[in-house]
């Protein structure tokens, strides 16, 4: 019998219990109480009768699903290229990284030299002759909402490539040599070997990815204002704008839920094995 | 096919840097060639005026040392409470490791907005708003996982079997420690503390939560943004990034091996 100190464990499982899980349990009896005290989903009712709220779940759902389909697209592609021979690959590599470097405050600054209306993406597309007049990128709500989920892209795309490419690197040459003298093309290698044997990378980034999506925050807040409410946007409206702690604790909740609900589905999915590899 | 690769790669690269290189170029040009309905994508002249007046004004000083302040502590106290963790958690069966390192992934995907709601109203109650302090227990709740998941990994590597001999050639359990496990363990350790800085020096949710006058870097460069001067908001976004962009690098690089998801945000 080896010998264990377990004690090291006491400060750490004290410390996110104390500050970690006691908010958010806290922010749960919040969510069901209203001002006065009393028990009952009141500030649920309330929230649902806002229309930002409703238009917070319809943007953040939004923003997840057109998100995660960019990236995964986009990091795939990525992937695909750096797994394979490249010139200076070690510097291109270095280069597709930058973004994950950057704070998302300062990309959510760059994007606004993008985005702007005199900003770089319309004097592009005015030279290439594509607009006559320069778009108002933030100015309408599913606009505000393509540059919202393209700023966000931007900067997370490069994790969704690392995982893709950890999972690319994993995957036997043999199999790919075999399907090759087997008469296999490339499109066909693709789709019977690389998709099925990346299906674990891909589902690990989906799920990092999308509750990160669903926890968004200062890209819509700095680049949408108040026109493009998403839930935790939301929640921070109510509480410091408004001084409503019960309907912000409220929407809080509801976005837990789905986060959980979206791990949930991940485990039974993959199981607990697959999280921890 | 190596063309149309040639090309796509060409696309993404340029994706991927313009808008860094954006926000250089404006931090160093004429408002004439930024704030007119045709802007030059490459700067006819470069000018450093931006950057003397936010550097004269003193403004950025006072954000500075408070994100410097937190996150050097948040690094050290993050160390000092997940790496005893971590080494304990190295030790279990393989059935309560996992489980535990399955409740730490669980509370890095928790909402920040249902930690923060609550630890502000706390904190308006103690006095904690507007402090490091504050700021660095807040942020602990958000590291903490994330930094004993990656350190789990660190002392799993280090074979038990060296800590035996140790003990049988009659080290205390704080000898084998200070002399053999940490030593070993201190790359894991640096990348680590290294992690834990880089989230506290970017952390926005949290900190715009706690705070009313004391901002960290990223709500002064929010605080630009919002005033809509985009040649000072230039200037502190770059301030802030450029420092940290290189140590990112370094910690990917390293990250890549082990749980690179649960650990880069």
């Amino acid at each position: 019998m080896k010998r264990r100190h377990l004690w090291g464990l006491v400060p750490l499982i004290v410390y996110l219990g104390a500050c970690t899980l006691g908010p958010v349990v806290s922010t749960l009896l919040l969510g069901f109480r209203d001002p006065k005290g009393h028990w009952g989903v009141g500030a649920f009712r309330t929230i649902a009768s806002h229309y930002q709220f409703t238009d917070a779940v319809v943007n953040t759902l939004a923003i997840t699903g057109l998100g995660l389909s960019l990236e995964l697209c986009l990091g795939l592609v990525a992937a695909v290229i750096l797994a394979g021979r490249l010139p200076a690959q070690g510097l291109v590599r270095a280069c597709l990284l930058i973004p994950l470097g950057v704070p998302t405050i300062v990309s959510a600054s760059a994007m606004r030299y993008v985005f702007g209306t005199v900003g770089c993406l319309n004097e592009v597309l005015n030279r290439l002759g594509l607009i006559a007049l320069p778009i108002d990128w933030t100015g309408n709500r599913w606009l505000a909402l393509v540059t919202v989920v393209v700023a966000d892209a931007w900067k997370v795309t490069p994790l969704v490539m690392l995982i893709l490419l950890a999972g690319l690197q994993a995957i036997p040459r043999q199999l790919y040599e075999a399907a090759q003298t087997d008469g296999a093309g490339p499109g066909q290698q693709f789709l019977r070997i690389t998709l099925p044997l990346l299906r674990p990378a891909l589902t690990m980034a989906l799920i990092v990815r999308g509750v990160d999506a669903f926890r968004i925050f200062a890209l819509p807040l700095a680049l949408a204002g108040r026109h493009l409410p998403v839930l935790s946007t939301y929640a921070y409206v109510e509480y410091l704008e408004y001084g409503n702690q019960h309907t912000a604790a409220a929407s809080s909740v509801i976005l837990l839920l789905m986060i959980l609900m979206t791990i949930g589905a991940y485990l039974r999915l993959a199981g607990p094995g697959e999280v921890l590899r | 096919m190596k063309g149309l690769r040639g090309i796509v790669l060409a696309v993404l690269l340029l994706g991927a840097t313009a808008p860094l290189y954006l926000l250089l170029k404006v931090s160093v040009s004429a408002p004439a060639e930024v704030m007119t309905p045709h802007p030059t994508l490459v700067p006819h002249t470069v000018t450093w005026r931006h950057w003397h007046r936010i550097l004269a004004s003193g403004q950025m000083a006072a954000p500075l040392r408070q994100s410097l302040v937190v996150a050097s502590s948040v690094a050290v106290l993050a160390l000092g409470l997940a790496a005893p963790a971590a080494y304990s958690l190295a030790q279990l069966p393989v059935r309560w490791r996992y489980g535990l390192l399955l409740a730490l992934f669980l509370c890095r995907m928790l909402p920040e907005v249902s930690i923060a709601l609550p630890v502000a109203v706390v904190f308006v109650r103690w006095g904690l708003q507007d402090t490091a302090l504050g700021l660095l227990l807040a942020h602990l709740t958000m590291v903490l996982p994330v930094v004993a998941w990656v350190l789990t990994t660190t002392f799993g590597t280090i074979p038990r079997d060296v800590e035996e001999a140790a003990a049988l050639d009659g080290c205390g359990i704080w000898r084998t420690l200070t002399r053999i496990v940490l030593p070993l363990a201190l790359p894991g350790l640096a990348v680590s503390g290294l992690l834990a800085w880089l989230f506290s020096w970017e952390e926005f949710i949290l900190a715009t939560y706690l705070t009313l006058e004391a901002k960290t870097m990223p709500l002064q460069v929010y605080y630009y943004l919002y005033q809509g001067n985009w040649f000072v908001t230039a200037v502190a976004a770059t301030l802030m990034t450029l420092p940290v962009l290189g140590l990112s690098a370094f910690l990917q690089r390293y990250l890549r091996e082990t749980n690179l998801a649960g650990a880069v945000r």
